[in-house]
C-alpha cells in the first residue's frame, strides 16, 4: 500500500495566525484562552475561551473576501485553507483540478451567526444575506466557489472527531484513486450556540481547563480552522517538503450514551488500537500522543482508562487543548498539525495548567518542551454520539 | 458494491404495505413523512428522538433485522436534527441564554442518528456522518464503495436522512428555494415557476462487497459542483461510458427534476444524453426536495416496484430494465450521477 | 387556640404538598416527554433514576432547569442535585423548604 505523505499544513488558532506561530506559542507554554473581548456573551467574564482576536470584519478585509454571506467559519477555514495550499506549493489550477479534493469537517458552520439564525428561522420579510450560508458545509462550498474546484468536496461532521475523520477519509480517497491530492481539515468559529450547549451540559469550566488534573474543572471552547495537504509517496516530485506520514487511521463507536464515554472507553481504545493495526504498528512504537484530554471529568478519566489498556504503560503524552481550547470540529485538524510538527522538529510541547494526577490512574503528561526523538506519534479525538477517531502520523526520514 | 436490503420511510407509502400508485398530496408545498409505528424502539429512547434521528433510526430497522452484526453505519444528512437545533437556539435566545435544557442540544447534531444506531444496536464499528448538503448522500455512499473494497467480508448500512422543520422550511423560504404560490405535489412538474416544494424522509442500504444474495451492484457515484451545463453533460455522458458494461445501455434514467423552472435546463441537458431506448422517471413528486432525496431513487431503483404512470417522463423501448441512472442536483449546483445495475 | 391554628397551617401543608407532588409529576412527564408515563402512576417514592423512571444524567440536568423555570430555585452543581432529585418525595420536601417564588 503506498505511504500517504503530508505535504503541506495551515491552521488558525488563538495562539497564531499561522503554523509558525502557533508552534512559538506551544513551545513558550503560551495559552490563548482568555476571557472574551469580541464574541458577544452573557458568558464573556465567566467561561474563559480560546478567542482568535482578529475581527470578523478584519478578516474580509485582510482576506479580500467580500462576497456576500461569508460567515466567520469560512473566513477562518479560507485562512487557513490558504495557508496550506501556499505551503504545499500548489498552483491554483492543481487546486481546482478534477482530481484534488477538499474534505472539509465542521459542527458549528455557520451557526456562529445564532442570532441571525434565530431571525431567519423564526421571522417572515426580508431574510438576512446568510440564508444558504447556516449549514456545516456552507464553509466548504465558499472554498469550492472561491477555488473553483472540480474534484469530490465533501464535509464531515462527526461532533469533536470531524476533522479526524475529514483526514481519514481523505486519506482513502488517495488510496482507492478517486484524488491525486487531498486538502483535509476543518472548521469551526465561537458560537452562542456551542457555549450554551456546553455550558447546559456543565462542562465548561470556569477557569482555564487544566487537562489531566485531578482538579479539573472542564472545557473551555476554542475557535480555529486547520488544514494538510495530502499526497501519495510516489506522486511527490523529489526536492518537495515532506512533513510526515499518515500511516494509520481509526475509528470506532463507543454505543454508549449522548454525551458522555463508557466507563471502560471500548470506543477509544478500539479506534486507537484500529489506527495502530493499519499502520502495522505495536502500542510499544508510539513516541508520543497528542491526547483528546478535553480536561472534563468523564474525558481524561475514561481516556487514560483505554491508554492504559492499549499501552499498560502509556508514552509520553499531552492535551494541547490547554493552549487552544477545545475547538471542535476543528481540534481533529488541529491535533493532526501539531502531531506533525512534533514528527518534523523532533520535539514535545509541554502540557498546561497540570499539578496532580488523577488518583486512579497516575498518569502525567509531560509537562516540558523538549527536543527527543519522535518515529510514531498518535493523535486521538472523541466526539458526542461515542464518535471517536485516532490517527498515526510516521517521521519521513530524507 | 452489492447492496442487499434496501428500506424506506417517505411521505409515500413505502416502508410497509408499500403503494406508489396512489399519491398522498402535499400540504402547503410540503410532503411530510407517513412514519411508521416504532413499535420496535424502546419508548424511554424514542421520547428523545428528533423526527430525523426517529425516521432513520425507523427506516434501518429491516436493515438491523436482515444483518443484525454490521461492520459499520455510514449516513448521510445535511442537517439530522435540525428542529431541535433550532429549539435549543431559541432557547438560547428566548432565556437570553440563561439556564438552559441540554437535551435539543445533544440531539441537535447531525451525527445523532448514526450515533443513536450505533448504541440502540450496541455497534461499536465505522461510524460516520456526512453532511455536505446536497451531495452529503452521495458522499456517504462514496465512502460505502471505498470501505466494502478495503473489508471485503463486512456488511455495512448506508443511509441518507432528512427532516422538514418549521425553521429550515423558514429559512429556505426566504432563500428562494420553495415556491412562492401553493402547488400539489400532482402539478409539480407543470407549474413552471421558480422553486420547488420541500420533503423529507429516510433510505437505508444493506451493503457489501459480495454478489451473495444480492438485489443490485452499485456500478459508481460521480459529483461535481458545477453551474456550466455543457460541462455538467459532459461530465454525466463520461461517467456512463466509464461505468456502464460493453454492449449494455441505460435502461431506466431517474431524475431529480424538482419543478424549479431555474434548473430545468439541466435535467433536459442530461436526458438528452438518452435515447429512446432508456425509459425516463421522476420521483420528486413523491418525496419533495431536501438535500438528501436522491437517496429515495436508489431506494426506488432497488425496490423494482412497477414504475406508476405519474412517474413516467418519457416510456422508452426497453423491455429488461437492468441498468438504472440517477441524476440529481441540488439547487442548481451540486450535481450527482449513480449507476446501478440490478442483479 | 394556639394549638388550632396550628392544625390548620398543617393541613394547608399537606395539602400543598399533596397538589405540589400531582402537579411536579404531570411537568417531570410533560418536560421530559415522556409519552408512555402516565402522571398518577408516578409513585411518589419510586426512584427517578436507575430502576423506577429510569432517567438519566441529562434528564438530571432538564430537571434542575425545570425546577428553576417553575420554581425559581437554582442549583449549581449537578451533583447537588441528584441528592434532591431522589423521587417525587424527596423533590416536593425541598421545593417547599426552598420555594422563592
Amino acid at each position: 500500500m503506498s505511504r500517504i505523505f503530508i505535504t503541506g499544513v495551515g491552521m488558525i488558532s488563538c495562539i497564531g495566525n499561522s503554523v509558525e506561530e502557533n508552534r512559538a506559542a506551544l513551545i513558550a507554554g503560551q495559552t490563548g484562552i482568555t476571557q472574551l473581548s469580541l464574541f458577544p456573551t452573557k458568558y464573556s467574564g465567566l467561561r474563559p475561551c480560546g478567542e482568535i482576536k482578529i475581527e470578523t470584519g478584519a478578516l474580509k478585509a485582510k482576506l479580500n473576501a467580500q462576497e456576500k454571506g461569508v460567515t466567520r467559519s469560512s473566513l477562518l477555514g479560507l485562512h487557513a485553507f490558504r495557508e496550506a495550499v501556499e505551503d504545499a506549493g500548489l498552483s491554483l489550477e492543481q487546486v481546482g483540478s478534477f482530481d484534488t479534493a477538499l474534505i472539509g469537517a465542521s459542527t458549528v458552520g455557520g451557526m456562529c451567526l445564532t442570532d441571525e439564525l434565530y431571525r431567519d428561522a423564526n421571522e417572515k420579510g426580508q431574510g438576512s444575506e446568510y440564508l444558504s450560508s447556516y449549514d456545516c458545509a456552507s464553509v466548504d462550498l465558499y472554498l469550492q466557489q472561491r477555488y473553483q474546484m472540480k474534484g469530490i468536496i465533501n464535509t464531515i461532521n462527526t461532533a469533536c472527531s470531524s476533522s479526524a475523520n475529514a483526514i481519514m477519509y481523505g486519506a482513502r480517497l488517495l488510496r482507492n484513486g478517486y484524488a491525486g491530492r487531498v486538502i483535509a481539515g476543518g472548521t469551526d468559529s465561537l458560537a452562542k450556540f456551542t457555549i450554551n450547549g456546553f455550558n447546559a451540559l456543565h462542562i465548561l469550566s470556569p477557569e482555564q481547563c487544566a487537562p489531566f488534573d485531578k482538579n479539573r474543572q472542564g472545557l473551555n471552547l476554542g475557535e480555529a480552522a486547520a488544514f494538510v495537504v495530502m499526497e501519495k509517496e510516489e506522486d511527490i516530485m523529489e526536492g518537495r517538503k515532506v512533513y510526515a506520514a499518515l500511516s494509520g487511521c481509526g475509528n470506532s463507536n463507543d454505543a454508549f450514551h449522548g454525551s458522555s464515554l463508557s466507563e471502560e472507553g471500548d470506543g477509544p481504545y478500539l479506534c486507537m488500537r484500529q489506527a495502530l493495526n493499519e499502520a502495522g504498528l505495536g502500542p510499544s512504537d508510539i513516541s508520543f500522543i497528542n491526547a483528546h484530554g478535553t480536561a472534563t471529568e468523564n474525558n481524561d478519566l475514561v481516556e487514560s482508562r483505554a491508554m492504559i489498556r492499549l499501552f499498560k504503560k502509556p508514552p509520553p503524552f499531552v492535551s494541547t487543548k490547554a493552549s487552544t481550547g477545545h475547538t471542535l470540529g476543528a481540534a481533529g485538524g488541529v491535533e493532526a498539525i501539531f502531531s506533525i510538527l512534533s514528527l518534523f522538529h523532533q520535539e514535545i510541547y509541554p502540557a498546561l495548567h497540570f499539578s496532580h494526577p488523577i488518583e486512579e490512574t497516575g498518569l502525567m503528561p509531560s509537562t516540558q518542551y523538549k527536543k527527543t526523538a519522535l518515529q510514531h506519534v498518535m493523535s486521538n479525538s472523541f466526539g458526542f454520539g461515542g464518535n471517536c477517531s485516532s490517527l498515526v502520523f510516521s517521521a519521513v526520514h530524507p | 458494491m452489492y447492496i442487499h436490503q434496501y428500506s424506506c420511510i417517505s411521505p409515500q407509502q413505502t416502508f410497509d404495505n408499500i403503494d406508489l400508485v396512489s399519491l398522498h398530496e402535499s400540504v402547503d408545498n410540503k410532503l411530510t413523512a407517513r412514519e411508521p409505528v416504532y413499535k420496535d424502539i424502546p419508548r424511554n429512547i424514542l421520547r428523545r428522538m428528533g423526527k430525523a434521528v426517529r425516521m432513520g433510526i425507523g427506516a434501518a430497522m429491516p436493515v438491523f433485522l436482515k444483518q443484525p452484526v454490521l461492520n459499520g453505519i455510514i449516513i448521510g444528512t445535511a442537517n439530522g436534527g435540525m428542529e431541535d437545533c433550532i429549539k435549543f437556539l431559541n432557547q438560547v435566545i428566548d432565556y437570553d441564554e440563561g439556564l438552559l435544557t441540554p437535551g435539543n442540544f445533544v440531539q441537535s447534531t447531525p451525527n445523532a442518528i448514526a450515533a443513536q444506531m450505533g448504541l440502540m444496536h450496541k455497534n461499536k464499528g465505522y461510524n460516520i456522518t456526512h453532511v455536505h448538503r446536497g451531495l452529503a448522500f452521495e458522499n456517504a455512499l462514496l465512502d460505502a464503495l471505498m470501505i466494502t473494497r478495503e473489508n471485503a467480508g463486512g456488511f455495512f448500512l448506508l443511509g441518507g436522512v432528512e427532516e422538514i422543520s418549521t425553521y429550515n422550511f423558514n429559512i429556505d423560504l426566504l432563500d428562494g428555494c420553495f415556491k412562492q404560490e401553493t402547488i400539489s405535489n400532482k402539478a409539480l412538474y407543470s407549474a413552471n415557476t421558480p422553486g420547488t416544494i420541500a420533503g423529507e424522509g429516510a433510505a437505508m442500504f444493506l451493503v457489501s462487497g459480495s454478489p451473495r444474495d444480492a438485489v443490485a451492484v452499485m456500478k459508481g457515484v460521480q459529483t461535481l459542483h458545477s453551474t456550466n451545463e455543457p460541462e455538467i453533460k459532459s461530465i454525466v455522458q463520461q461517467f456512463i461510458e466509464n461505468h456502464l458494461p460493453p454492449g449494455e445501455r441505460v435502461d431506466l434514467l431517474i431524475t431529480g427534476e424538482n419543478g424549479d423552472s431555474r434548473i430545468l435546463k439541466y435535467y433536459h441537458s442530461v436526458e438528452s444524453l438518452f435515447d429512446t431506448h432508456t425509459t425516463i422517471a421522476r420521483f420528486k413528486h413523491l418525496c419533495g426536495d431536501y438535500a438528501t432525496a436522491s437517496s429515495i431513487a436508489l431506494w426506488l431503483a432497488c425496490s423494482r416496484l412497477p414504475l406508476p404512470p405519474h412517474m413516467i417522463k418519457r416510456r422508452g423501448r426497453q423491455t429488461n430494465c437492468r441498468n438504472i441512472a440517477i441524476y440529481n442536483n441540488f439547487r442548481g449546483s451540486q450535481h450527482s450521477v449513480m449507476l446501478v445495475g440490478l442483479l | 387556640m394556639g394549638i388550632e391554628a396550628k392544625k390548620f397551617d398543617l393541613k394547608i401543608l399537606l395539602m400543598e404538598k399533596e397538589q405540589l407532588k400531582q402537579q411536579l409529576k404531570q411537568q417531570i412527564v410533560q418536560f421530559l416527554n415522556l409519552t408512555d408515563v402516565q402522571p398518577e402512576n408516578i409513585k411518589d417514592d419510586e426512584p427517578l433514576f436507575g430502576e423506577g423512571l429510569g432517567l438519566d444524567s441529562i434528564d438530571s440536568i432538564e430537571l434542575i432547569v425545570l425546577l428553576s423555570r417553575e420554581y425559581g430555585i437554582t442549583i449549581e452543581d449537578p451533583k447537588e442535585g441528584r441528592k434532591i432529585l431522589v423521587d417525587i418525595n424527596t423533590m416536593a420536601n425541598y421545593i417547599l423548604a426552598h420555594q422563592t417564588q
